[in-house]
């Protein structure tokens, strides 16, 4: 390879991962220019289709830094409640919906939820359940935001007040890639847990997070290039008969499957 | 502009390697590469043995006849997708050597097609690979100083070590910051009761009640607030000195004396604050919440060892002194480098 140019080395780094491009980057000289090179990181960016209202940071020079920008620090987009952000090895694209973009039943009823903003969190507002019988939260995306060829899982981010209540018992989750034409009528929802189970008997139970609030798999997707239209994904507990306090809804994050 | 004519049914252009030799190949083949297409056209060589088209140096004869077969392939209009597809797979079956002169040589002759499906080739070849055996794998040069190999690290270290760092960070400075606040109320009280003799002997003599450390914690921040210019406790203190010294109606003379000495006063205490540092920030540690000693010396112990060996493995095997960890743990504000016994670890 010693009688490759850059530019055949930055094209080669460009069909690999951000992450192999890092790890190129302690080869030899002529790989770290390359891997340094703005070619090869424009690749791992999104170009035509960033989402709509990104404006890239100001001040930062190198597209790799801001492609590790985008990874370490989501981006709010217009609206502020969702947020855009980079899968660090790979380059794809990850979302979170806050829960002011989800559809809670009874959320706008103070009774029932009220909306705190909490310290270290990205969005300008959480939402904590005080108290309700019919707990139904439902998010919804398209799916051209995400990247082609991945495997895409979403999942609830929530933490606890000090007086949680009702959650012992697992909940349904669903999550429907709604295309035109399909039926959603009969696709089964699956239980999960919102407690955390060691045992690790429950399909899907709650995990803690690095930031530290939890999460739970609503369940897991494919995106082809091509696929158009919204998944749909909910969590549901209406049938049993007591009362549901004390979770608090960061919102929902869409991220790839490592 | 040459002009191809119809009758010359079966066309030759005329090609020159950089070792000198010179062959004949179809039109139809050669022309597939943008580069050859660009001569022929652009200056009108390739038609005879005398006017062979020099092609650039990357392009050796046996690259050549490999580039041409595949040429040969994919000019003919009539192939299916499909087709191509399976040529593709079997024609990049060789080692990477040949793959590496492959690219290279089609890159000169601009052919992109052939370009891309060498280097989709080498990339599978790449991924997943270590640096070590990417050189080893394609026989490069180990040029890089061993700085620039650690740089690259901090970027794909998604390492839980560092992670568990930060929090154990995160969570001291909280705790330094609480303590902090406790200790803006309690102090205030005890601004009055120092006097600038007090300060001055026990800087000077250290003083032994600085062993007893909760005390001493209270000095620390007395001696601090001294030093802030509380205007309450240091005029108190001078107008006991001047009491002591002379006569009131000298005042104005005691003022500048005061002030002076004041002055004096503050630069030691600048001065202590670097010696006592040290000093303080164990006690700090230690003592100084009475709530949980324990766990602050755990968490320092903890957080010390992660820094020892965060570095250690960074510095790998080189034996050389390097610190890429720098931080402040003391709340005050202080830095201070943690240095780990990177010499001697490996």
């Amino acid at each position: 390879m010693n009688n490759l140019p850059e530019d055949c080395v930055a094209i080669i780094l460009s069909l690999t991962t951000p992450l192999d491009v890092c790890r190129s980057s302690a080869v030899s000289r002529i790989f770290r220019s390359a891997a340094d090179s703005d070619d090869v990181w424009n690749h791992f960016l999104p170009t035509t289709d960033f989402p709509a209202g990104f404006a890239a940071p100001a001040g930062l020079p190198t597209r790799k830094q801001l492609f590790f920008s985008l990874v370490d620090n989501p981006l709010l987009l217009n609206d502020t409640d969702l947020s855009f952000s980079l899968e660090r090895k790979s380059g794809n694209k990850c979302y979170m919906m806050a829960a002011r973009a989800l559809s809670i039943v009874w959320g706008h009823d103070p009774r029932y939820w009220h909306w705190i903003s909490l310290p270290n969190t990205r969005f300008g507002e959480v939402a904590e359940l005080i108290m309700v019988w019919w707990l139904e939260i439902t998010g919804k995306i398209n799916i051209t935001l995400l990247s082609d060829d991945t495997l895409y899982a979403a999942y609830l981010v929530f933490k606890w007040n000090p007086s949680p209540y009702g959650f012992r018992q697992p909940v349904e989750a669903s999550l429907v890639f709604l295309a035109d034409t399909d039926s959603t009528d009969d696709v089964q929802p699956s239980m999960i847990s919102l407690m955390q189970d060691p045992s690790g008997d429950e399909a899907q139970s709650a995990e803690l997070r690095r930031d530290g609030w939890y999460e739970v798999e609503l369940g897991q997707f494919f995106k082809r290039r091509g696929d158009m239209g919204e998944i749909e994904m909910s969590l549901k507990e209406t049938k049993r008969p007591f009362e549901k306090k004390g979770l608090i809804l960061y919102g929902i994050e869409i991220r790839p499957k490592p | 502009m040459a002009i191809i004519k119809p009758e010359m049914m079966k066309s030759y252009i005329w090609l020159e390697t950089a070792d000198g030799s010179i062959q004949q190949v179809e039109q139809e083949v050669a022309m597939f590469c943008p580069m050859i297409c660009q001569e022929v056209i652009q200056k009108g060589v390739g038609s005879s043995k005398n006017y062979a088209i020099s092609l650039p140096q990357r392009v050796n004869p046996a690259m050549l006849s490999l580039i041409f077969d595949y040429c040969r392939f994919h000019q003919v209009p009539g192939r299916s997708n499909k087709e191509r597809k399976i040529y593709d797979e079997k024609f990049i079956r060789m080692d990477t050597k040949r793959l590496c002169e492959l690219t290279s040589a089609a890159d000169s002759l601009q052919l992109k097609p052939l370009v891309d499906l060498t280097s989709r080739a080498l990339a599978r070849i790449i991924e997943g690979k270590t640096p070590e055996e990417i050189r080893e794998i394609f026989h490069l040069p180990d040029d890089l100083t061993e700085e620039e190999k650690l740089e690259p690290l901090k970027n794909t270290m998604d390492d839980p070590r560092i992670r568990l760092l930060n929090r154990l960070y995160a969570k001291k400075r909280k705790e330094l910051k609480e303590r902090e606040k406790l200790k803006s109320i309690e102090v205030e009280e005890h601004v009055d009761e120092r006097s600038v003799d007090d300060l001055l002997s026990f800087i000077n003599g250290r003083d032994p009640k600085v062993v007893k450390t909760s005390k001493s914690k209270k000095k620390n921040k007395k001696r601090k607030e001294h030093k802030n210019g509380t205007s309450n406790g240091t005029c108190e203190a001078s107008e006991k000195d001047s009491h002591n010294l002379h006569s009131k109606s000298q005042s104005a003379e005691i003022i500048d004396k005061t002030a002076s000495c004041l002055g004096d006063v503050s630069n030691l205490l600048s001065m202590e604050d670097d010696i006592f540092t040290p000093k303080t920030e164990f006690e700090d540690g230690y003592i100084d919440d009475e709530i949980d000693p324990a766990l602050k010396e755990m968490l320092d112990r903890e957080v010390e060892d992660f820094a020892r060996r965060l570095n250690s493995s960074w510095v790998l095997s080189i034996g050389q002194e390097r610190q890429p960890v720098h931080f402040s743990i003391n709340g005050n504000g202080t830095t201070r480098r943690l240095t780990g016994p990177a010499a001697g670890h490996k």
